[in-house]
């Protein structure tokens, strides 16, 4: 497009294992009933954090006062140092990234039309150059090269799930929040994508994802954050705070943890009756 | 992640092949540049129809001039105009552009240049102002069935026309009435708009119901006014509301034009927005688009652009529905293109529609919006048909 006016720098990185973004002390009152209470969680470079609890415990809802979408009824909200609000919509696009779950695209737009929306924050920036460079990285790690020409709307819905991440991973924010990014995918893809998620933490973002398995975020994220009831329960490495006693007590479930035999990260099963 | 399930038609026998592939970055693919060359052959088509539209609707009526005519004329115009603006700036030059014959007719340069060209421009502005319009409609509220109609302009105008009529009052002269109706458009769409707006936000169902009760006031008041108007007026209200671009003249056109070019201006500012837009709200906003700021210029856009034409001829339906849709089939969804692809091609459709509104029936001017409305009605149906048959219901 316009290449002779460029607005905009690139944001400056911030250093690993600092705080890249924080709710502080967060109430949100949605029609009424509160759905997040005094909740404070920090997000920080170089780490994968996994939010976990039961239907309606508030995670995303906790990811959307962290976009800025959600307003906090009280409390504190920071994202590279600023309150959240006090960034621009563009400043906020070239800090941090989102997949929603619901992905939805009204017209009939081609994967790599879709995927090259992701590099909007940067345009008429210096940045702009990395486009294609970025989106072809983008659309490598998430699985779907040789989808460039088809229509969005003609995949399914796990192939779609994947081009909505390559969408977000084309953004090439330092903060990436991710809502159930792995509901849609199979077994293979579903750990391709938090193995995308780890090693954009290990080049120095934050990736705070939302997940339903918990054998998925004992398995790959740096910590978990449990939620329930609109608070958090307890934050920390996934092995200190998935025990049986807090899962059964979160879920109204008996859960069982279970040693894996070679060592890998713990199996967490319901408890079932047996047949 | 949950992703709203349609008919799987691509085949995903990809996976097993691409999991055994090495992953190493491979080089980027060329970028899928057919619709880019579909559009801009669409755009030189659409450029070339109208030329050719605008040369045989400017020829026929009840004097016929030949095309070469009609085309000699436009040239000998073109060419003393240059020379004279080229005079003004101390060049005296002879141009080569004084070709082709002049219309054989006494009357006929007149009759061209009086009466149909002005007429035929005014079509052109009016076409690809509701073609835009529709455009920008369909892409700020991602919904393929949006149409100027939803935010209130014709209706609202509607009344304004109305309101003259039963009045009588003169008070503008003859521009009374497109100010009067240009007017009032312009209010019904602030209504709507700042009345579905609600903690800074504008949700899109609310926006499209607040048009639907705006648009059911105004239809009442323009009924009220029929009813109480006298016989006369009532006539005036009725085929104001058909449509019609009889009897236009150059002021109508230089009064169109400023509106049309801002209108068009602003669609230009808004394609890149609106296509992050049919991700959803939520999606745009988090790509760095304000939403807020797209919806309000694409709504006082889409006031100005059917307002200005709506004033001069009335209400002419579908073509803001028919013609992006048109477009969308040959050259893809992208606004960069669609944009101007609608523009040119409402252009093209309403010179066209008028050419046909006048000369179907010798000495009657078929209400236009009449014949847009026979069109477009039937492919609205089909429309829905397909939309429905591919996506399986609107639910």
């Amino acid at each position: 497009m316009r290449r002779g006016w460029r607005r905009g720098r690139a944001p400056a990185r911030i250093a690993p294992e600092q705080t890249i973004a924080a709710v502080r002390e967060v109430s949100v009152d949605l029609g009424g009933t509160p759905v997040l209470d005094h909740v404070s969680l920090e997000v920080r470079t170089g780490e994968v954090l996994a939010l976990v609890g039961p239907n309606g415990a508030g995670k995303s809802t906790l990811l959307g006062v962290l976009t800025g979408d959600v307003s906090a009824a009280s409390g504190v909200v920071e994202m590279c140092g600023r309150a959240v609000h006090e960034w621009s919509h563009v400043e906020a696009g070239m800090r941090r990234s989102v997949l929603l779950q619901q992905v939805t695209l009204s017209f009939p737009f081609t994967v790599a039309e879709v995927v090259a929306m992701g590099r909007a924050p940067w345009a008429n920036t210096p940045m702009e150059d990395d486009d294609e460079k970025a989106i072809a990285a983008a659309m490598t790690a998430t699985d779907v090269e040789g989808f460039e020409t088809r229509r969005f709307n003609s995949l399914s819905g796990g192939e779609r799930a994947r081009v909505a991440l390559a969408r977000v991973l084309a953004q090439a924010t330092q903060l990436i929040l991710l809502d159930e990014p792995t509901a849609a995918l199979d077994l293979h893809h579903q750990e391709l994508v938090l193995a995308v998620a780890r090693d954009r933490a290990a080049a120095g973002d934050a990736v705070v994802v939302v997940l339903h398995d918990l054998n998925l975020a004992a398995a790959h994220a740096d910590r978990v954050a449990v939620l329930a009831r609109g608070r958090v329960v307890d934050v920390g490495p996934p092995d200190l705070v998935f025990t049986p006693e807090l899962l059964s007590e979160v879920y109204t479930h008996d859960v069982e943890v279970i040693a894996h035999p070679a060592g890998a990260a713990p199996i967490i099963l319901p408890r079932r009756a047996r047949r | 992640m949950n992703v709203t399930s349609s008919p799987r038609t691509g085949e995903l026998t990809s996976d097993d092949t691409r999991a055994a592939a090495p992953a190493a970055t491979r080089p980027v693919p060329p970028p899928p540049s057919s619709r880019r060359t579909r559009g801009a052959f669409l755009l030189m088509g659409l450029g070339v129809a109208l030329v050719a539209v605008t040369v045989v609707a400017a020829g026929r009526g009840q004097m016929a001039i030949p095309p070469a005519e009609v085309a000699g004329s436009i040239a000998h115009r073109l060419d003393s105009g240059l020379e004279w603006v080229l005079g003004r700036v101390g060049v005296t030059v002879d141009l080569p552009l004084d070709i082709g014959p002049l219309p054989a007719h006494v009357q006929g340069e007149n009759t061209l240049w009086l009466v149909r060209f002005p007429r035929v421009v005014l079509a052109m502005l009016v076409g690809a102002a509701l073609a835009t319009a529709g455009a920008l409609m369909q892409g700020t509220f991602g919904n393929p069935l949006a149409e100027p109609a939803i935010v209130g302009v014709s209706p609202g105008a509607a009344v304004g026309a109305s309101l003259v009529f039963v009045t009588g009052t003169s008070a503008l002269g003859e521009w009374t009435v497109p100010v009067a109706a240009f007017s009032t458009g312009l209010i019904a769409t602030l209504l709507v708009y700042f009345l579905s707006r609600s903690g800074g936000r504008t949700e899109v169902v609310t926006l499209i119901l607040t048009g639907v009760a705006v648009t059911a006031v105004a239809f009442a008041i323009v009924a009220f006014a029929t009813f109480v108007a006298t016989p006369e007026a009532r006539e005036q209200i009725v085929f104001w509301q058909l449509g019609s671009l009889n009897g236009a003249r150059w002021v109508a056109v230089a009064a169109v034009v400023p509106f049309v070019v801002v209108g068009l201006v602003a669609a230009g500012w808004l394609a890149r927005p609106l296509d992050l837009l049919s991700l959803g709200d939520r999606a745009a906003r988090h790509l760095g688009v304000h939403v807020e700021r797209v919806r309000i210029v694409a709504i006082v856009a889409v006031a100005l652009l059917v307002g200005a034409g709506v004033a001069f001829a009335g209400v002419i339906g579908f073509v803001g529905l028919v013609v992006p849709h048109l477009v969308r089939m040959v050259i893809g969804p992208g606004h960069r293109m669609l944009l101007p692809a609608s523009a040119l091609g409402g252009a093209v459709l309403l010179v066209t529609a008028d050419l046909v509104a006048r000369t179907a029936m010798t000495h009657a001017d078929l209400p236009i919006g009449m014949l847009t409305a026979l069109v477009g009605g039937p492919f609205f149906f089909w429309l829905l048909r397909r939309t429905r048959s591919r996506a399986g219901g609107w639910g």
